[in-house]
């Protein structure tokens, strides 16, 4: 049931710019990366002599926890509306599905969106490392995937929490608008107890406790995904 | 089974303390085109989303093909197909996508995608973009894409709100066809007692959360009915004639006025009259409007 509602979704979603907003994204913050690296290239490998390519991924990291956190929102959001704009959740629901697929459907796609970005931001960094001209032999192959995978999964919580916002509320202001403040918050996060999920895509790379704060993310977002399908459940939906 | 398509019981949703809907009890048979009636506001959407489980009664059962919505609603849905108020669509996709969208999620063969095109004569616009179409073709792929999963049962609430003349006439013959073609019972709402007279045999009117009629067109038809006015030649000779035969009635300029009569009386009343050398140029039937029966019927209703 739920792959029907999302081979469905997958055609929906087809020409509103979802997956142009995916690829913009990491690739933007590869460009930005280059940007920096090539207007201050000499400086840079002087400072990072002693690991380059460490000292790119960090660069790249520290741009990492806004980028997802602006991403969520705006998939979320994006995705939500192609069913509020013209109300069709009366006739989506009104169909011989549960809403419990319906629901888990949008929050699969929206992972698999996201992964497709962070998995682009993996390949992004590698590329432009060798563009930068870092030794090949010394790419730190596990860093750059975990740089992708491990930041997402920690911030799966965020993802829930806009995607249940973003599919309840008509209005798109409200969950947009938090989801904007969470992003802009992020900057500082690493300024924040570590207990504190917006911490975590920072926390999930760097570590301490990084495979801690992993298994943290996937299980806060389990739990509020379940939060969320309940009260999806329930709704009257007008 | 009960023998009813759709059957509630006492249906009532209350929206902080107030009742949107009190007390419904639909019943609908089996190949019925059944006019779902009454003005804006007055609760038949709020009762169309409970029995598409959209929205969950406060009080009350519904059974639909005689069993519990609430427990066989995957099942129910499977039957049913809805169109609720304006039509939903992704306006960024084709005619085609829109349906197959709705496919993935209902199964079926992809060759019906172009059965129900062709029923609402679509297929010329099928590859445009929905955003392009007018309200009227909107409105028909709507009524194309509740068609799709061959349904048992039809829910259309207000499907010609909004169209033009034309349009509307076009819906029309397309529900009147829905029973007769595919043996589809319909359920079919408006504002509009005109409207739904020329396609539902049975209808009920709901008013401020109340049903307060249900029952056969002719019923209402007969209560919408408040006299005849008849233009003859030697009206006040024929006025003689009409007092003559019993029936009640007066003169009014160059017409006849007559109380409410039955076919029947009518028939025989032009017959006596032609017999006796009258012309008849025209037998009017003066109708109260729904407004009308609706004050009328709410008046019945406080008064027992």
């Amino acid at each position: 049931m739920m792959l029907r509602a999302l081979s469905s979704d997958w055609l929906k979603i087809r020409g509103k710019g979802i997956w142009f907003l995916a690829a913009l994204g990491p690739l933007g913050l590869v460009a930005m990366q280059g940007l920096n690296f090539g207007l201050r290239y000499d400086y840079l490998m002087k400072q990072y002599a002693a690991d380059p390519w460490g000292g790119l991924l960090q660069n790249i990291l520290s741009f990492v926890p806004i980028a997802l956190f602006l991403g969520c929102t705006l998939i979320c959001s994006l995705m939500a509306n192609v069913e509020h704009q013209l109300s069709s959740w009366k006739q989506l629901l009104a169909l011989p599905i549960s809403r419990t697929a319906v629901y888990s459907a949008k929050f699969t796609l929206a992972v698999i969106i996201l992964l497709v970005s962070c998995l682009l931001l993996s390949a992004g960094t590698a590329g432009l490392g060798l563009v930068l001209q870092l030794e090949r032999s010394e790419m730190p192959i596990a860093d750059v995937l975990r740089i992708g995978v491990a930041p997402f999964i920690a911030s799966l919580p965020l993802l829930a929490l806009q995607l249940w916002l973003s599919l309840t509320t008509k209005n798109q202001g409200l969950p947009v608008a938090i989801g904007l403040t969470v992003s802009v918050l992020s900057v500082f996060s690493y300024k924040l107890h570590d207990a504190i999920p917006l911490k975590w895509p920072l926390l999930a790379y760097t570590g301490p406790g990084a495979l801690q704060v992993i298994a943290g993310g996937a299980i806060l977002g389990a739990c509020i995904v379940g939060l969320g399908l309940i009260h999806f459940n329930r709704r009257d939906v007008d | 089974m009960s023998a009813f398509v759709i059957q509630t019981k006492n249906l009532t949703k209350t929206y902080k303390k107030q009742a949107a809907v009190k007390n419904v009890n639909l019943e609908i048979q089996k190949g019925d085109i059944y006019g779902f009636l009454g003005p804006n506001g007055a609760g038949k959407t709020t009762t169309i989303r409970m029995l598409l489980g959209l929205i969950q009664p406060t009080r009350g059962s519904i059974e639909l093909f005689g069993k519990e919505l609430k427990k066989n609603k995957m099942d129910i849905l499977r039957r049913t197909g809805s169109l609720v108020e304006y039509p939903s669509y992704y306006g960024h996709l084709s005619a085609v996508e829109n349906l197959e969208a709705i496919r993935r999620i209902t199964g079926g063969p992809v060759a019906r995608i172009a059965e129900v095109l062709d029923i609402v004569q679509l297929t010329k616009d099928a590859k445009r973009a929905v955003k392009g179409y007018s309200l009227g073709m909107k409105q028909r792929l709507g009524i194309a894409a509740a068609l799709l999963n061959n349904p048992e049962l039809l829910i259309l609430d207000e499907p010609t709100n909004g169209l033009d003349p034309s349009g509307i006439q076009e819906i029309r013959e397309l529900i009147k066809n829905m029973p007769r073609q595919f043996g589809i019972t319909v359920l079919v709402s408006s504002h509009l007692l005109s409207e739904v007279e020329q396609m539902a045999e049975k209808v009920g009117i709901i008013r401020e959360g109340e049903l307060v009629f249900q029952g056969r067109m002719e019923e209402l038809v007969s209560k919408a009915s408040s006299g005849f006015r008849l233009a003859v030649s030697e009206p006040e000779e024929a006025m003689g004639r009409v007092l003559d035969m019993g029936l009640d009635g007066r003169i009014k300029g160059q017409l006849l006025e007559l109380g409410p009569l039955t076919d029947a009386q009518i028939a025989k009343l032009v017959r006596h009259l032609v017999e006796q050398q009258h012309d008849i140029y025209r037998v009017e039937e003066k109708r109260k409007s729904l407004e009308d029966i609706f004050m009328q019927m709410v008046g019945e209703g406080s008064a027992s």
